[in-house]
């Protein structure tokens, strides 16, 4: 709760007037500068200069000379006395009457002037007229008002007279506004606006009215309840109060301080949070207050100062109470007199890394990350707290002077285990909410490494990402971290980090096989995945045995799903591939796949070698016993799509291969590739009987060719249907009426019914002719139509062409003949297409001009 | 007295809050600053906390519910904007005294203060040993406000809460604070988002609060 804010020292001590004069006790006091006033209970007013040492070790002292007295001759107490330096004059109000004394004779002053009838007094620091050389001061009369004086040198100029609704006991000023003591109450009066505000009671019972004006448009009263009330020149409050102790005597205020004096304790309070922070015990005291920002306090024959303790020097034994808000307030409030901004928010972030730690040890941990960060404490001081998490390369030493008098957090902890984790998780929030920002500049390493040691500790996942990528882990500290806590997966990708994939691959290797566990290991895909990806093809051939012998089917992929853009190397060419892979059957398919489909290589070796691979993949499996129909369905499908598909294979060397074995389907394929379409589509028909296949046969392959080509395979299929050669033929008359009325088919119909045999009756074919005789009705006057368009278009077009060559022929007396180049005597002449014009006689031959030679069509049109 | 403010921030509104000792205004109000439950000493004159309300802020005053303080009370009622009025739901005699002790003392208050009738400790009221109805609160709330024009806030100026649940509690300051110091609509969400208080477990209860405290 406390804190030492202020030092007693004695300013003036065992104070005395003479000797003899033991009675004489002190009943106020003003301070000026190094001048001292004293005023007596006997009438005396007394002067001293006072001077403040420091000694070397901040020490203050104060040593006193006492300069002259004066018996003002009235027998009374000196109530009260106050320096006005500007006019050179003490004001002292003595029984009822305020007078002026000389400040350095203390003779009264010129002309005498004097206001009677005073009980109380106060001057203006907050002026409200600029002239530097008056006073201006309220008085408190015995009647129910107080009344406004400017004071000059020598002359009391009354103002105004403010009237009050009780008679005023104490008062204080500032600007316009007069906040007075009543007898039941507090009121404040805006003698420029006329405005009086009823504050709140005064309990005269238990307190002494206090009116303390503590700084600009704000006073301070003591209210009932021993309460401190702050009352702004408006009449209202805007901090709560002060809870002082009973029977207050005097009030003095040095920022942020409350200094209050009853007649055992001084006691002090901070406005910043109103809480008590400091209680000087003082017996017997008189009064106290502040001399422009100094405090002296008197109690009947010594004065004192108190001195305030340096706030660096509060701040600090804050800290050592572990009251850290209260410093960080305390610092922020404080006077930085002498100190540059820089200056201060140094010395200010050094305090917020004290209280940091300070919160860190008693695991607040919140505002410990806070003031971490505020106050950009070094994060190395923060890991060097934890045993073994600074990388070994780094030399850090501690701060000194030291911000903290932590050994470790085993010390903090006593070693629970439970605690221990509780700072562990701190540090893991502490570095991850830094890491990436400026505050970590510099100290990547020491971040990374020690959040690798926590994450291993504590098997996280965020270990992944850390090792990953953009990592300051090195391999040195880690690698043995990550073994002791068995985090392989993580070792093995810090290794690849630094580019020993080798290592790397070994580790996932082991992994793999069993040898060791990671529950973070992704499993065999992973290492597939980065052999795949991986440039360096000669650690690629090392480990891609292993891989195959694990899995075939998934290894393959280190070689078909290469990254795109990896430039084409030797070691890694389809024929090389393809020789290693021998001893794989399944992945040497997988890859043939890959290059035949998804590469779409064109080359015969290739092609042929899949297909062959699928033909003895279906030859294996018919050999097979119990071996289910689907599983071979499936496999001659996929056969029969490659045969299909491509046309690179050597047709003739699985063509052989697959009529061993009765693959009709295939082989049918086989021959159609070999345009040996009978044969082909009797198989379809008589082997497999599949009609519908072999309808579909004669689509595929008259795809992309014309249609002659297209009716050409359906009269083959036609012929093999109704072939009158074959025993059977009566079964393939449906699928031939099928075929013929199949809206796909595509005849030439005169062909069609040369083959028809003999016997069907024309109701059989009349679905069939009628169609045959409609398409050809439908064709011919399609084709008549679009004859007669032509040759409209056809007209037009002449019609243009005879336009355009419309010319007048000019005859004239002068033109001759073309022929006989005699003038013309008639009007007949003939004309060329040519242009040339000759007499109608000379024009041999209508159709050969005359000149050139020109023949002309002889049709007429 | 408590909180260490910075002083140097100037309100731009006051609140007050008055109402019998042990009624649960600290409570209350330390509820909505802080978000928290906890017991406090009984208040000695005042305290003082200042709220954010977007871009203003706003000093919330706590009273001391001892009679003693009554004159203390008024002389911080002065130039106040709006006052809850908290009174014990559990019991009745607490309510009284809103009529008797503390209506009279916001005379010093703004013209137009905002009188918000709250009644505490919900949670610890059993809704078959009601002994102040709903309706009738309601009545009392609109009959001290019929001087001010409130249609544009939303609902009436009574409310039930617990700062012991948070139950209705963060509502009552910013019906207060809405009529202060209206904000604009983008504004209040934002204030909503950033609250003290466990919204997730407020709002739904607020919810119900509506329906129960005002029938419209
Ligand atoms: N059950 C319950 N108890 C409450 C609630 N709020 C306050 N209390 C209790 O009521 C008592 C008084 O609460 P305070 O907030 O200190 O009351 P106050 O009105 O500030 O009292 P004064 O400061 O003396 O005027 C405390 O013991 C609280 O535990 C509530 O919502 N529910
Ligand atoms: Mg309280």
């Amino acid at each position: 709760m406390s804190i030492k804010a202020f030092d007693l020292v004695p300013a003036v001590e065992r104070f005395s007037l003479m000797s003899d004069k033991a009675k004489t006790q002190i009943e106020c006091i003003d301070v000026c500068g190094k001048n001292l006033y004293i005023g007596t209970n006997d009438c005396f007013v007394v002067h001293y200069i006072i001077e403040e040492r420091t000694a070397p070790n901040g020490k203050t002292s104060f040593h006193s000379n006492k300069q002259g007295h004066k018996y003002l001759t009235l027998k009374k107490p000196i109530v009260q006395l106050k320096a006005a330096s500007a006019l050179n004059r003490i004001l002292v109000l003595c029984d009822f009457t305020l007078t002026m004394l000389n400040m350095l004779d203390l003779e009264p002053a010129v002309g005498g002037a004097k206001i009677k009838g005073v009980t109380n007094f106060c001057l203006n620091d907050n002026p409200v007229q600029g002239n530097p050389f008056t006073v201006e001061v309220c008085v408190c009369v015995k009647k129910k008002q107080v009344q406004l004086y400017n004071i000059t040198d020598d002359k009391m100029i009354h103002v105004k007279d403010i009237s009050l609704s009780e008679t005023a006991s104490c008062i204080g000023l500032d600007g316009h506004v007069i906040c007075a003591a009543l007898t039941s109450q507090y009121c404040m009066v805006n003698y420029d606006s006329g405005q009086h505000t009823d504050l709140f009671p005064i309990d005269l019972e238990h307190t002494t009215p206090i009116v303390k004006r503590i700084s600009k448009e704000e006073f301070l009263l003591s209210g009932p309840s021993a309460l401190g009330m702050f009352v702004t020149s408006e009449g209202i409050s805007q901090r709560p109060p002060l809870q002082w102790s009973e029977r207050l005597l005097s009030v003095g205020y040095v920022k942020p301080y409350i200094l209050a004096m009853n007649d055992e304790f001084i006691t002090i309070h901070s406005i910043l949070d109103q809480q008590q922070k400091q209680a000087i015990p003082f017996q017997g005291g008189v009064v106290l207050n502040d001399f422009d920002g100094r405090i002296f306090v008197a109690s009947s024959k010594e004065i004192y100062s108190l001195v305030p303790v340096a706030w660096e020097k509060q701040v600090q034994g804050l800290l050592a109470d572990k009251r850290t808000q209260e410093a960080l307030d305390l610092a922020r409030n404080a006077n930085h007199v002498g100190l540059t901004k820089e200056k201060f928010l140094k010395i200010f972030r050094r305090i917020q890394q004290q209280a940091a730690f300070i919160e860190f040890s008693k695991r607040n941990f919140e505002d410990a990350l806070d003031l971490f960060r505020e106050g950009q404490v070094d994060v190395r001081e923060v890991i060097s707290l934890y045993p073994r998490l600074m990388p070994t390369s780094s030399s850090y030493q501690r701060c000194m002077p030291s911000l903290h008098d932590i050994a470790d957090i085993n010390q903090l902890s006593h070693s629970d285990q439970n605690i221990v984790g509780e700072y562990k998780l701190f540090l893991i929030s502490f570095l991850e909410s830094i890491r990436g920002t400026k505050d970590a500049h510099g100290f990547k390493q020491e971040i990374d490494v020690a959040l690798l040691k926590l994450y291993a500790e504590n098997n996280s996942p965020e270990l992944l990402p850390l090792v990953e990528e953009d990592s300051g882990c090195d391999l040195k500290d880690c690698v043995e971290w990550l073994e002791k806590y068995k985090r392989y997966h993580p070792l093995a990708l810090l290794y690849r980090y630094h580019g020993e994939t080798d290592k790397a691959l070994n580790i996932w290797t082991r992994l793999v096989n069993g040898e060791i566990q990671d529950e973070l290991f992704p499993g065999f895909s992973f290492v597939v995945d980065i052999l795949a990806s991986l440039s360096d093809h000669d650690l690629v051939w090392k480990y891609v045995d292993w891989a195959l012998e694990k899995d075939q089917e998934l290894s393959i992929k280190i070689f078909t799903e290469r990254p795109s853009q990896e430039p084409p190397s030797e070691r890694l060419r389809p024929d090389t591939v393809i020789d290693y892979l021998h001893r794989f059957p399944q992945a040497v398919v997988t890859y043939l796949e890959y290059l035949v489909f998804q590469k779409k290589l064109e080359k015969e070796k290739y092609h042929t070698h899949l297909a062959v691979l699928y033909l003895d993949n279906v030859l294996q499996l018919m050999k097979t016993n119990n071996i289910k129909k689907e599983q071979i369905d499936m496999a001659r499908s996929k056969l029969r799509h490659m045969l299909q598909m491509s046309s690179l294979y050597r047709v003739q060397l699985i063509l052989g291969k697959a009529k061993e074995q009765d693959m009709h389907a295939e082989c049918a394929i086989l021959y159609g590739k070999l345009e040996d379409h009978e044969k082909a589509l009797k198989i379809l028909v008589h082997k497999l009987r599949d009609y519908v296949a072999a309808e579909n046969y004669c689509l595929v392959n008259s795809e992309g060719r014309d249609t002659g080509y297209r009716k050409r395979l359906f009269h083959i299929l036609l012929s093999v249907y109704l072939d009158p050669a074959n025993e059977k033929k009566d079964l393939l008359v449906q699928p031939a009426m099928n075929l013929l009325n199949s809206n796909v088919a595509d005849f030439d119909v005169a062909k069609v019914i040369q083959i028809i045999p003999d016997n069907w009756s024309i109701a059989l074919m009349s679905q069939f002719l009628k169609k045959a005789i409609r398409t050809n009705m439908h064709n011919n006057r399609m084709t008549r139509l679009e004859r007669m368009m032509s040759r409209g278009e056809n007209l037009l077009i002449k019609q243009i062409g005879i336009e355009e060559q419309e010319d007048p022929v000019v005859m004239t007396e002068d033109r001759p003949c073309a022929v006989c180049n005699r003038t013309f005597n008639e009007p007949s002449f003939v004309r060329y297409p040519n242009g040339i014009v000759t007499h109608i006689h000379c024009a041999k031959n209508k159709h050969v001009c005359p000149v050139t030679g020109k023949l002309f069509s002889t049709t007429s049109s | 007295m408590s909180a260490a403010v910075p002083n140097k921030r100037k309100a731009d509104a006051k609140v007050i809050i008055l109402g019998d000792y042990a009624v649960g205004k600290t409570c209350l109000i330390s509820r909505y600053i802080d978000g928290k439950y906890g017991q406090h000493e009984s208040t000695i004159g005042a305290a003082f906390f200042l709220k954010q309300w977007g871009s203003y802020n706003v000093a919330v005053w706590d009273t001391a519910g001892d009679e003693k303080y009554t004159g203390l009370s008024s002389f911080y009622c002065r130039n106040a904007g709006a006052a809850i009025l908290a009174f014990d739901l559990n019991k009745s005699t607490s309510y009284e005294s809103l009529w008797a002790r503390f209506l009279p003392l916001l005379e010093h208050a703004k013209e137009d203060c905002l009188k918000v009738v709250v009644g505490t400790k919900r949670d610890a009221m059993n809704e078959d040993d009601r002994e102040i109805t709903i309706d009738e609160a309601i009545e009392f709330a609109k009959e001290i406000n019929k001087d001010i024009d409130i249609s544009k806030l939303n609902g009436e100026p009574y409310f039930e809460t617990s700062a012991k649940t948070g139950y209705n509690v963060s509502k009552v300051f910013e019906y207060m604070f809405s009529y202060c110091l209206p904000l604009d609509k983008s504004f209040n969400n934002k204030i909503d988002g950033k609250s003290t208080i466990d919204l997730s477990d407020d709002s739904n209860r607020a919810h119900r609060g509506k329906s129960c405290c005002h029938k419209q």
